[in-house]
């Protein structure tokens, strides 16, 4: 059994982080709120920070399996540990006026941001089902809180209240699952469970529940259709810049734990599951678009569009293959980076303007040329238009579902891209066209301008120049092969 | 007669979708929890039954299992009632029909 700690060094160093940020705001006085609010951003982002330099420095070439194949430790997990630090610096970032403006207690939300980057890298690393579930949870604690952290405004009481009861629901539906598929296989390792998996024939009810059972828990983290309803209403009700990171890391953290399960343990039955989740990806992405028709807050607008996301995302997971994966992993990078510009921009004019509808967004154009620039290209990526990442990453997850000939849903796919360029462009119309009466520039604070721009560049980055993310996916990929076909 | 593997799927099951229909039926936020808590000892009645029906070798690993499940449903239980206490505090009411600000 391999128990070399030295592989687990990030992970260690995150969890001191967060204990760290928390120190920290003990030791500022509390008169000095803003100085107790920028000490202790600048911890977390320094512990996140390191974490991600050290995992790249000292786990490039590792694919070692601790603790008998409870954790991965490879180019795979790497992959998402950096991802899932630097989401969570873009995120911090975003918050520091935010939490100055409508916060009361920064150490605590900004530790909470760090443990949930820790339990989302502890998902993407998990190869067995209670580590899995035991990293799903310390994620959506994480979460749980974080949503309902701000104050003033009554809806976060209420988005935290419906997070927490659904979610309870869920993880109680999710470890059914877990015991049924343990009592039906003997084991929790998704390595073990290929095997035992494999064809139609082994298949009982106890596997069968199981199966479906730890799927849709995993399906109600990701707002698969349906278990989407809580994301309209926690997305509208959370502080803007969780609602961000609800849309970044707990969705790549669960596509990173969806993926390697179904290589690892689903390969061998991969023609009993794959109609199932089609249709459900086709759902997702049609119920998704639809119902983001006729939202007039911005924020419910993105959660539709982020539900509609996750569908495209299950359109290259569903052909289970290494293109499938390297598209999958491709789009969430891009994804990421969108959405995170797109929220920088909500939070700005969240901060003031108070409001955040998409009438509010009238006239930007004028008001804040940059700031209108930086959302329409955001949109533009999440509606798929060339030069931005969503075009390409696309174009990679539909070629990957035609090659398993699974071309109507790739239509669908298409269709709704379609549709929901409409509501996107609702948007940019607003921001453009309509005229205001109030014209005045709007003050952007610094921080979440060089935000906004670093994301935007990591937008167009993907889009046009792709190559050194492909390496990264690619390598990351191949992990999997020794379970997927190409 | 003794009891069977079955047996005690069978009330795993039945207590599971009983959990199931308070958490549907319930009005108030508080029931609902408790309806879950339900949902959660049927994992735990399934678990411990499989691990007892089990060769010794994979025996541990259930157990294991529903140590976890009961230390992370009591956190749970501890992090939800302390939301729902702030969501009557700002609201009166913990009737999940009655929380509805926000629709579309």
């Amino acid at each position: 059994m391999n128990v070399d700690f030295s592989l687990l060094i990030p992970e260690f160093i995150l969890a001191g982080a967060g204990f760290l940020v928390l120190l920290v705001d003990l030791l500022v006085p509390k008169a000095q709120e803003h100085r107790r609010n920028v000490v202790t951003a600048a911890t977390a982002v320094l512990g996140l920070a390191v974490t991600g330099i050290v995992a790249i420095a000292t786990q490039i070439d590792t694919g070692e399996r601790l603790y008998d194949g409870l954790l991965f430790i490879d180019r795979y997990a790497l992959l998402f540990k950096v991802l899932f630090a630097g989401i969570g610096i873009a995120v911090i970032v975003m918050s520091v006026d935010y939490v100055a403006d409508k916060m009361r207690h920064p150490g605590e939300y900004y530790a909470l941001i760090v443990f949930a980057v820790l339990g989302a890298t502890l998902m993407a690393e998990s190869g067995e089902l209670l580590t899995a579930f035991i990293s799903i949870e310390l994620l959506s604690f994480s979460l749980y809180v974080l949503v309902g952290l701000s104050r003033g405004d009554a809806r976060t009481a209420e988005a935290s209240a419906k997070y927490i009861l659904l979610g309870a629901i869920s993880t109680a539906i999710m470890l059914y699952g877990i015991s049924q598929l343990f009592g039906a296989l003997g084991t929790t390792r998704f390595t073990e469970m290929g095997p035992l998996l494999t064809g139609a024939g082994g298949w009982n009810l106890t596997l069968i529940t199981g199966f479906v059972m730890f799927v849709a828990g995993l399906g109600f983290k990701l707002s698969m259709v349906p278990f989407h309803m809580w994301a309209p209403d926690v997305y509208e009700g959370a502080p803007t810049p969780i609602t961000a990171l609800i849309a970044t890391l707990s969705k790549a953290a669960a596509i990173a734990l969806l993926l390697r399960f179904l290589a690892e343990a689903g390969s061998g039955s991969v023609n009993e599951w794959r109609m199932p989740l089609a249709v459900l990806a086709a759902a997702t992405m049609i119920i998704g678009s639809l119902s983001a028709l006729p939202q007039t807050n911005i924020k419910r607008l993105l959660a539709y569009s982020s539900i509609a996301q996750i569908g495209f995302i299950l359109v290259g997971i569903v052909p289970n293959t290494v293109i499938g994966a390297n598209a999958v992993l491709l789009h969430v990078i891009g994804y990421a980076f969108t959405n995170l510009a797109a929220f920088t921009v909500v939070v700005v004019i969240e901060l003031k303007l108070g409001k955040e509808s998409v009438a509010d967004f009238a006239g930007l154009s004028k008001r804040a040329p940059v700031l209108a620039m930086i959302m329409t290209g955001a949109l533009f990526s999440l509606a798929g238009l060339p030069i931005f990442a969503g075009f390409l990453t696309k174009f990679y997850l539909f070629t990957s579902a035609v090659d398993k000939s699974l071309e109507w849903l790739v239509v669908i796919a298409v269709a709704t891209s379609v549709i929901s360029l409409y509501y996107y462009i609702r948007v940019i119309r607003e921001m453009y066209i309509t005229e205001t009466e109030d014209g005045s520039k709007l003050p952007v604070p610094l921080l979440l301008a060089g935000l906004a721009w670093v994301m935007f560049a990591g937008t167009i980055a993907v889009g046009t120049y792709p190559q050194p993310f492909v390496d990264a996916t690619n390598a990351a990929a191949t992990v999997l092969t020794p379970w997927i076909g190409l | 007669m003794s009891l069977e593997l079955v047996d005690f799927q069978i009330l795993a099951a039945a207590l599971f979708c009983l959990g199931l229909y308070g958490v549907l039926a319930r009005r108030s936020a508080v029931m609902v929890l408790m309806a879950v808590e339900l949902m959660l000892n049927a994992v735990n009645i399934n678990l411990i039954a499989f691990s007892a029906f089990r060769p010794v070798s994979s025996m541990i690993t259930g157990q294991v299992i529903v140590i976890f499940v009961i230390t992370v449903a009591a956190a749970e239980v501890g992090l939800a009632l302390a939301v729902i206490m702030r969501l009557y505090r700002r609201r009166g009411t913990v009737n999940v029909d009655e929380i509805d600000l926000m629709k579309g």
